[in-house]
């Protein structure tokens, strides 16, 4: 029995410890593979601290969790003595399910419910954007506030109730008492709430992602941005940092809630320390709350202008491993040419559908986004999208013709191409034989049954069934959409699985063989592939062009700021360092002419980028998506879902 | 009136459907020493809690010096409590306990120290100023609790059955200590116990209370020789209580007997309780007592023996430091001024028979009969 319980403490302690070991150790890993330890470097730590955006969303999370806490602190607190209370016990009975309510629902329930709530009532009194920053406090005190409750209330119920009687026979008023009398035997229990609210807060994904408004980012939700194509070691080494302040709140909460309740079974030495302990550790929180807040309002009133960015993950340069960060310039650049700062608040989004949801629901307010074609065009047919002051914007004489007046935008009012690229197919040239490249057929091989990733959206998936079948993939004709769906299902069974971002890691790890995705994205597996791996790219004859744009939605506070960021994107340097990062195709003429940028990219890599053609927009005008009308959307939507189910 | 200090009128609180406290009139002079005395539920901590201003009566007023006080909060009235568990601060030492009042009301520190200071002394703790509450014994508490309200030079104190958590030996030691305090201080003390022996030792005036009425108010002696009811006789020490029929004036017939008696004033044949106090009867040989009985138990008891003797279905308890074997035939013979009689009251029939009062661990050696009896009525 005793060696049965010690190996299952040891089993314990290895899953719970050893990944995070992993993570510490790789965290000082000198190179960025994933299986060789290269040698110590604090390099990643050199490069989380330059990565100003990171910084940001890291005191934006602190600054929320300070007031989140905080705040539900004291009115948990108080809602803790007004339900002691109350006599009634079936009552207080009803009171404590209720408050603990937040705490056993899903957080995806809470996070939906509390943003349509704030999007109703948003909508109601007439706001372009329901959310905020405020929103977003308001859900974390929403979810912190059971915690604190639930731990104050257990304190109140052990105290001796005749204890603020006792007080108020002294002479306290009843305010009084409360402060010299309860307070202090329930600190132990608001320290431990408040401590437990700040880790809520810290680590929030579900509920600040539905409920966030522009230019709010927290660091989970920075991180799951950053994360969704390769995890760069720099968030091994934010990932460590985290785990040590945790522990340490963690620590200091044991340590105050060991005193209290129990004080005469205590050492009386002990509780003096807890005592001491609790009375450093109070002042001290409050004096970080409310130094944060006072940054908080002194960036806040010290800025004059913003500019809310909204673009796919990892579809910028972001300073990264030396690269360009610009947004970063381009706040440094604004202020030193109009001399009033300016600050960017740039948020991602993972698909263009999640990105028109969103938008189309009023419940953000961006100043640029950057969507794809045949969203564009259903955007336009919403009226979502604002003209064009192409004076501001005299870069875009550097686009090239074949990328203007595109079917999305005819008379070229109202958008500026950031990209544009081909969907096509990547393979493991370990595993596949060179024989069976070459076409789509190669999606459909039932040799390599369990290792085809394929698209998650269904326009993209429905696409490499249509070129593959020779389909009209902007069709209405619903009977072409049912043959489509018919290769898609029999494909399924030998499927890996439907991906999106997922795709670099399982591909780079050679966990799949085959796939198909954008032509640029290629690269970036290519470049954090296994050792066992040799990834490589074709396109089949029949494939998808696309063109990525930036446009204005009409939710934009000041368009003319956004016109002049459209431009300082189109700019020589800060164009090459973007297309340099993405890894996607420019149409900016002053990037694809530049000597630098075609030898950084490498023969193969131009090659496959730009492939030769006659004209790129008339294999556009053929290939690409159309945005189509909304019947047969939902028709294709629900053709998906049957497979997705099937 | 400055000698009714404190003055509750037509007071009425109820919780919910159940009435704790009916129509309940009191007053409590200046420098005395009250004690509310019944068994739980009765109604006096209730009592307590609205001269100290933590109940609020539903109707009825309470007065200090001649004013209205019945909605005045508590920090503002000139009372100061000693709290059943003490609740003392535990966050606080010794010294800060005590000087909280005192601090409350902003006196300079210097004069603190002093108040407090003598109070150590009078309490016998000094030296213990820096200890932490949690470290003293309960009788240490106790003290402090006591020097807590004291402090504040406050004109009446309230105690809620302080010495109920300490044990018997502590408690006789508080009781004198309290009583000493009291008289040292000069202030008036409203005592609140269900210990019917404490009552007696400490108070001036003892007033029993049971289910939410006052059954009488009297000193000590009173309440023990001229018990009002049943329930007082029975509540306040042993006795043994009969029917009895009140012949004439200081002629009354109980037991089959006709016993000449002191009480007066009762209608001719009038139904009576009458009251015989253990101790007040002896044991005589069975041909010269008045009534006739058979010794069913004996207990030793220390200072005495506590005999039952069955005299016609009836059980008396005595209480004599003669020696008498169970299974003899005895007679008890009963002094006039022994005899009390009381008037019939809603208490009647309920109290008073100890053929109910028997040992459980007695039970098995008992027969058959007695144990019916005893379980029935044991289980109340």
């Amino acid at each position: 029995m005793k060696r049965a319980s010690k190996i299952y403490t040891a089993l314990v302690m290895v899953f719970l410890f050893a990944p995070i070991a992993i993570l510490l150790l790789f965290s000082f890993n000198e190179s960025k593979s994933l299986s060789v330890f290269a040698g110590f470097s604090l390099k990643w730590y050199q490069e989380l601290f330059r990565d100003g955006d990171t910084l940001e969303s890291v005191k934006n999370t602190l600054i929320l969790a300070c007031s989140a806490s905080a705040i539900a602190t004291v009115m948990g607190t108080a809602a803790s003595v007004g339900i002691n209370k109350l006599r009634n016990k079936y009552v207080r009975a009803s009171y404590d399910t209720v408050t603990n309510i937040p705490m056993t629902n899903p957080d995806i329930i809470t996070g939906i419910s509390l943003m349509l709530m704030f999007v109703f009532i948003g909508t109601r009194l007439g706001r372009s954007s329901s959310l905020s920053f405020w929103t977003l406090l308001i859900s974390h005190v929403t979810f912190c506030l059971p915690y604190v409750i639930l731990q104050v209330l257990p304190k109140l119920r052990q105290m001796d109730p005749s204890l603020p009687e006792a007080a108020m026979d002294l002479g306290c008023t009843p305010m009084q008492a409360f402060f010299k009398a309860v307070l202090p035997e329930i600190m132990p229990g608001i320290v431990t709430g408040m401590i437990m609210a700040f880790t809520m807060s810290l680590d929030d994904f579900v509920i600040s992602y539905f409920t966030q408004g522009s230019g709010f980012q927290t660091l989970p939700i920075r991180i799951y941005g950053m994360t969704k194509k390769t995890v760069t070691p720099k968030m091994y080494a934010l990932s460590t940092i985290i785990f040590f302040v945790i522990l340490t709140l963690l620590l200091i909460s044991n340590l105050t809630d060991e005193d209290g309740g129990k004080g005469s079974r205590r050492k009386a030495a002990d509780a003096e320390r807890a005592r001491r302990a609790r009375r450093i550790l109070v002042p001290a929180a409050a004096t970080v709350i409310i130094g944060l807040m006072v940054v908080l309002i002194v960036t806040g009133s010290g800025r004059t202008l913003t500019l809310n960015v909204y673009n796919w993950g990892e579809y910028i340069s972001d300073g990264s491993e030396g690269s360009l960060d610009t947004i970063a310039e381009f706040e440094k650049w604004y202020e030193e040419t109009y001399g009033v700062p300016v600050k960017v608040n740039y948020d991602t989004f993972a698909s263009n559908e999640d990105m028109f949801a969103k938008l189309s629901g009023g419940a953000v307010a961006y100043d640029v986004v950057i969507p794809s074609d045949y969203t564009i065009a259903r955007m336009l047919e919403n009226d979502m999208l604002l003209p064009l002051n192409y004076s501001n914007i005299p870069n875009f004489q550097y686009i090239g013709e074949d990328f203007r007046n595109l079917y999305y935008d005819p008379e070229n009012q109202y958008t500026v191409p950031y990209t544009y690229g081909i969907v096509g197919v990547i393979y493991n040239a370990n595993v596949v034989d060179e024989a069976d490249v070459g076409g789509w057929d190669l999606m459909w091989n039932e040799k390599y049954a369990g290792s085809i990733l394929t698209f998650n959206n269904s326009r993209d998936a429905f696409g490499t069934a249509m070129y593959k079948l020779g389909l009209d993939v902007n069709t209405t004709d619903r009977a072409v959409w049912d043959r489509a769906a018919q290769e898609l299902l029999a494909q399924k069974p030998i499927l890996y699985g439907q991906v999106m971002d997922e795709i670099y890691n399982t591909m780079a790890a050679g966990e799949a063989a085959v796939a198909t995705y954008y032509a640029g994205d290629y690269f970036t597996m290519v470049d954090s592939q296994a050792d066992h791996v040799d990834l490589q790219f074709y396109y089949p004859e029949r494939t998808n062009y696309f063109v990525d744009a930036m446009c204005i939605p009409t939710c934009c506070q000041n368009q003319e700021l956004a016109e002049i960021f459209i431009n300082f994107m189109l700019s020589r340097e800060v164009a090459i360092a973007n297309a340099e990062y993405i890894y996607y195709a420019c149409p900016n003429s002053l990037v694809v002419e530049d000597e630098e940028y075609i030898e950084d990219m490498g023969e193969e890599a131009m090659e496959i980028l730009y492939p030769e053609m006659e004209s790129f927009r008339e294999a556009y005008n053929t290939y690409a998506y159309r945005n189509l009308d909304p019947d047969t959307l939902g028709y294709i939507s629900s053709l998906w879902e049957e497979i997705k189910i099937n | 009136m400055a000698e009714r200090l404190i003055q509750l009128q037509n007071i009425h609180k109820q919780y919910g459907d159940k009435t704790v406290l009916e129509n309940l009139n009191l007053y409590v002079k200046d420098k005395e020493f009250v004690t509310l005395l019944g068994p739980s539920g009765c109604g006096k901590t209730t009592t307590l809690r609205i001269i100290g201003g933590f109940e609020s009566p539903d109707s009825g007023t309470v007065l200090f010096e001649g004013n209205d006080i019945t909605d005045v909060p508590p920090h503002q009235r000139q009372v100061n409590t000693v709290f059943q568990r003490y609740a003392l601060f535990p966050h606080l030492n010794v010294y800060d306990n005590i000087a909280f009042g005192l601090r409350i009301a902003k006196m300079p520190e210097e004069e603190i120290r002093e108040r407090v200071t003598e109070m150590l002394q009078m309490i016998n703790l000094t030296g213990y100023e820096k200890s932490p509450i949690t470290k003293l014994s309960g009788g240490e508490q106790q003290r402090v609790a006591i020097a807590r309200a004291l402090v504040n030079h406050p004109r009446v104190l309230l105690l809620d059955e302080p010495l109920s958590a300490l044990d018997l030996k502590l408690r006789k030691e508080m009781q004198r200590e309290l009583k000493a305090i009291q008289q040292r201080v000069g202030i008036t003390f409203v005592f609140v116990t269900h210990d019917q022996e404490e009552a007696l030792t400490m108070s001036d005036t003892v007033v029993v209370l049971n289910k939410g009425r006052i059954q009488q108010i009297g000193s000590p002696t009173d309440i023990y020789n001229e018990p009002k009811n049943a329930f007082v006789a029975d509540f306040i020490g042993e006795s043994n209580i009969l029917d009895g029929i009140m012949l004439e004036d200081k002629k009354v017939r109980f037991s089959g007997h006709t016993f000449d008696c002191v009480d007066g004033g009762f209608g001719r044949k009038e139904p009576v309780d009458v009251v015989v106090r253990p101790e007040d009867v002896d044991i005589v040989p069975r041909e010269k007592g008045m009534l006739k009985g058979t010794i069913t138990s004996v207990t030793f008891m220390g200072v005495h023996y506590e005999i039952i003797v069955d005299i016609n279905g009836f059980k008396w308890m005595i209480q004599t430091t003669d020696f008498a074997p169970e299974g003899a035939e005895i007679g008890l013979y009963i002094e006039p001024d022994a005899i009390h009689i009381m008037k019939k009251s809603e208490y009647s029939g309920l109290y008073g028979d100890y053929s109910l009062d028997i040992d459980p661990e007695a039970l098995d050696f008992d027969e058959e009969e007695d144990q019916d009896g005893a379980e029935s009525e044991q289980a109340e």
